[in-house]
């Protein structure tokens, strides 16, 4: 990294000189300490003038604080009404995303295969596609009730879309000179397609997974905020309209951690299956990574 | 050559082969009606002006694009389609990024149903024959545009297809490399004897590997002239400019070719 950063540095030219002086290296973009020591720079100083602010800069009762929110947490750790909230949220997203996700995967390849149906279907899929999703929550709640199968069928249908496309997509690009070499040495119809063409559309349908994670969230609480029992936007709209603002903001907040955590399982996994595809350092986009 | 068992030989036969493109208002003729009969173990190379239906030729044997007459014989049977006693080598290396260079490799045993120990073995065999030995587990994108390539002729040359065709495979790479190159596809082929038919636009590579070279005219394609290659193997690839058999024919091909990449250049202008 220490080398790379000097080879990037003098490549931009911006370096011709052995040492830069001190004030270069303790805001050094490619020094991966000093760009951390900055972010949580910005952390402290965020949450210092929320915490010192709070009742003089701004109201409390709109904005909350802190040390409140701190201690909000330490009260939902104990609570076991918050841990079946999350259990429920949880496994809501899971039902959704891994229904939605798997319906996408085979609706794309099913049409990238059977061109006839592809063609009958575009129109409807793009009628169907211009339909604000959350417009239909509504009607998903008079379906399927107020439990939590209303809630896993919205996830399902923002994540389905985006997997349906991306799948489509991947394999309908796979380039004809690969498929033409597969065909060459005596490959099946049904060789080349799970030989050439899924491999191929693998990363694509990978994107479209990842993109859709947090689109599954969105329909999960949307579900929970407009008729739930349970849940963490259940937990969240009743914080919200008791004006318990620290409650809130706390329930965002473990949203926000949840999403995070499951977006870095899901980088990972992509890192792992996409071994073959030239690093970021390759394709010049590192700075995201350092 | 791989010591297992004797390779298959084919001879290959094209009995009027045309090739014609209809075009909104007028059909373009690719290649006038050609017949050609190539021998079990010949190495044949065609060269042409661009665009002169080079690479149609071994399209249409390959079975990938259907000829508008004619047809293609291999040991005196037609085929139609594709077929897996033919091979097929491109200029662009065609490597499936998702695999490594020795799965890569073994696509073709892969696709026959060879299972996987023994067929990693035999791509490891080849990959050492060819200096990649230990570059089996790297991605496409980890080698050289020289070693994708020469990954990308050992992948046809492990099934052994009796007929193998090969369109421009070198070139793309750099001087140094494609003589290389050509130096280790001679070594290899002396071995096994595969009938080979190869497209370029370099006459020096045209005759340096052939038995026999065509010559083809500018659009509409055919072969306007056939020489054979005396120059004993094994050859001398490095040194054989300074042979006076290939310097007397290099000389008269080249005074043909020349009017021919005239006529070519007029066309298309």
């Amino acid at each position: 990294m220490q080398t790379r950063s000097a080879t990037d540095a003098a490549a931009a030219g911006h370096a011709p000189a052995p040492r830069k002086p001190l004030i270069g290296r303790l805001f050094d973009a490619d020094n991966p300490w000093s760009v951390n020591a900055g972010r949580l720079g910005a952390v402290l100083l965020l949450f210092a003038v929320w915490e010192l602010g709070a009742g003089r800069l701004f109201d409390i009762f709109y904005f909350s604080k802190p040390s409140l929110i701190v201690a909000h947490f330490a009260k939902e750790m104990v609570d076991p009404g918050f841990y079946n909230d999350l259990w429920v949220t949880g496994l809501e997203l899971v039902l959704g995303y891994t229904s939605g996700g798997a319906a996408g995967i085979a609706l794309g390849i099913l049409l990238a295969r059977w061109r006839y149906v592809a063609r009958i279907c575009d129109p409807f899929l793009l009628a169907v596609n211009s339909v604000p999703r959350i417009a239909v929550a509504p009607m998903l709640i008079v379906w399927f009730g107020i439990g939590i199968a209303s809630k896993v069928f919205l996830a399902a249908t923002l994540v389905f879309f985006i997997t349906f496309f991306n799948t489509l997509s991947g394999i309908r690009g796979v380039d004809k000179a690969l498929c033409d070499v597969a065909r060459v040495q005596g490959a099946s119809e049904w060789q080349i397609f799970t030989k050439v063409m899924l491999p191929h559309a693998s990363a694509w349908i990978l994107t479209g997974l990842k993109m859709s994670l947090p689109f599954g969230l969105v329909g999960v609480i949307l579900g929970e905020f407009l008729v739930s029992s349970e849940g963490l936007g259940f937990r969240l709209n009743g914080y919200a309209t008791g004006y318990n603002t620290t409650g809130a903001i706390a329930m965002i907040l473990i949203m926000m951690f949840l999403m995070m955590a499951l977006t870095a399982v899901a980088d990972r996994i992509d890192a792992r299956v996409m071994r073959w595809r030239p690093s970021d350092r390759e394709a010049g986009g590192v700075a995201l990574k350092a | 050559m791989t010591a297992e068992r004797r390779a298959e030989r084919a001879s290959l036969t094209l009995e009027g082969v045309a090739k014609r493109f209809d075009g909104r208002d007028r059909v373009v003729s690719a290649l006038e009606a050609t017949s050609l009969t190539i021998a079990a173990g010949e190495f044949v190379t065609l060269v042409g002006p661009s665009g002169c239906g080079k690479s149609t030729i071994l399209n249409i044997i390959s079975g990938l694009t259907a000829a508008s007459g004619g047809s293609v014989l291999l040991d005196g049977h037609a085929i139609t389609g594709v077929n897996r006693r033919v091979g097929y080598i491109t200029q662009q290396d065609n490597l499936f990024p998702w695999r490594t260079l020795r799965d890569n490799v073994a696509l073709p045993l892969e696709i026959a149903g060879v299972d996987p120990k023994e067929r990693h073995e035999k791509a490891d065999r080849w990959l050492e024959r060819v200096g990649l030995g230990g570059f089996g587990d790297a991605y496409p994108h980890e080698l050289s545009g020289g070693m994708r390539q020469r990954g990308s002729i050992v992948r046809t040359l492990i099934y052994e297809p009796p007929v193998i065709l090969m369109d421009e495979p070198f070139g793309p790479l750099d001087a140094q490399t494609r003589i290389v190159l050509q130096d280790m596809l001679l070594s290899i082929w002396e071995g096994a004897r595969s009938t080979i038919v190869f497209v370029t636009h370099d006459l020096t590579e045209a005759i340096a590997l052939a038995d026999r070279v065509l010559l083809m005219s500018a659009r509409p394609g055919r072969i306007v002239r056939s020489d054979r290659v005396n120059i004993p193997r094994p050859r001398d690839i490095f040194q054989i400019h300074e042979n006076p058999e290939f310097r007397r024919l290099y000389n008269e091909i080249w005074n043909e070719l020349r009017l021919q990449v005239r006529d070519a250049n007029a066309l298309s202008h």
